[in-house]
């Protein structure tokens, strides 16, 4: 096994290569992954509601958690008129934080690990957000880019100033995802490779593996942590974006 | 119907008893309420995790904004040919957005600390960890 950090993050074409009109479209084990991702959220939501008791059992109340959490934010952050875009938020809210659990196991491909798919993910949020608050509003929704109260003589530059702050928000949003994730599987990586390499010398090399051992062990637990906070994190700052074409002023 | 007053006793006690169960029923769900209050405790592993994650957000939208401001800024230069100009404006507006991005999303009402404590667990995943 490599003892290389990055190799987890490494793509490779699973079927030979593709290609169509220039662009290669290979099936990597990237897309194998989001597939796989696919299949589990619904192999368990649709498990989880295949009963409908009335008093859940254990799956079932992990898919009602599931739908509550994402029901309750959708409801505190953008409203009834919200409503509309639960199965977005939901849709986003499973694949990131199914994505970011599977990416835990061991020898697992973990997809939000590329800034590729995350920043795709969170341009098509913002670009939505500029459909939604353009047809909702027609063009009054600029109006988002021009605060009332502030001064003619400084406004041009606050107008600017706010354009940049809302184009910076699907490199955040995806650079927030993408970096958590990278970030978290590498030094997991090498404090398994201190271990490893350690224990390799034996002696008073196994002792000294101790430390990283334990530290390993404590970074799983933060890593499971932050897939499902970031998940979170992304779910809800949809939200506070879609709340923004729903209600452009604040 | 026999006297009255066996009829006005027997509720009274039977009332006598149910409003002590009710007491001792209240101070249950109390005693209830408080352990599991306790049990919530833990969800200081939570608070520390949100504060990691804030400080995470907050750099990442302030590193965002400059980073937008830059790209924007270089682009313009591309086009009108004016290369150190535009960069240099931008780059500052960008530092500008940076800041506006971080007030904002700090102001914004934290949703991660205390949503997640009102919201139910969402997943049996990390339960199993800890």
């Amino acid at each position: 096994m490599a003892n290389d950090p990055i190799h987890q993050f490494r793509l490779h074409d699973l079927a030979g290569p593709v290609n169509i009109a220039g662009y290669e479209i290979s099936f990597t084990n990237s897309a194998l992954f989001m597939g796989i991702i696919v299949v589990t959220i619904t192999g368990i939501l649709l498990l989880a509601a295949r009963k409908g008791a009335l008093v859940p059992g254990r799956l079932q109340s992990v898919g009602e958690m599931w739908y509550s959490l994402v029901d309750n934010m959708v409801k505190n952050v953008l409203g009834e008129e919200g409503k509309a875009f639960f199965p977005l938020v939901f849709s986003l809210f499973s694949f990131v934080l199914v994505a970011n659990m599977i990416g835990m196991f061991p020898y697992f491909f973990t997809v939000t690990s590329h800034v590729i798919v995350t920043v795709s993910l969170a341009l098509f949020v913002v670009c939505l957000v500029v459909v939604v608050g353009i047809t909702k509003h027609g063009l009054g929704w600029f109006k988002l880019f021009v605060p009332h109260g502030v001064p003619l003589a400084i406004l041009p530059v606050i107008s600017i100033i706010e354009i940049i702050s809302f184009l910076s928000r699907p490199i955040s949003l995806g650079l927030r995802l993408f970096g958590n994730m990278l970030a978290g599987h590498i030094v997991l990586k090498v404090f398994a490779g201190f271990v490893v390499s350690l224990g390799a010398l034996g002696g008073i090399g196994i002792l000294g593996a101790i430390a990283p051992m334990f530290m390993a062990v404590a970074l799983t637990a933060l890593e499971f942590l932050v897939a499902f906070l970031q998940a979170f994190v992304f779910a809800i700052l949809t939200c506070v974006y879609l709340n923004d074409a729903l209600h452009p002023s604040h | 119907m026999a006297n009255p007053r066996d009829t006005k006793d027997q509720p009274d006690a039977k009332l006598g008893d149910i409003s002590s169960r009710l007491k001792d029923l209240d101070a249950r769900i109390a005693a209830e309420k408080s352990e599991k209050r306790a049990a919530e405790q833990p969800s200081m592993k939570y608070q520390g995790a949100s504060d990691y994650s804030k400080g995470y957000r907050l750099a990442s939208e302030f590193v965002a904004g400059v980073l937008v401001g830059g790209l924007v800024g270089f682009g313009l230069d591309k086009l009108f040919n004016t290369l150190p100009l535009f960069l240099i404006v931008f780059l500052l507006l960008g530092f500008g957005a940076g800041i506006l991005n971080m007030s904002r999303s700090a102001n914004r009402t934290p949703p991660t600390a205390e949503e997640l404590r009102n919201m139910p667990k969402p997943d049996d995943d990390e339960d199993e960890d800890k």
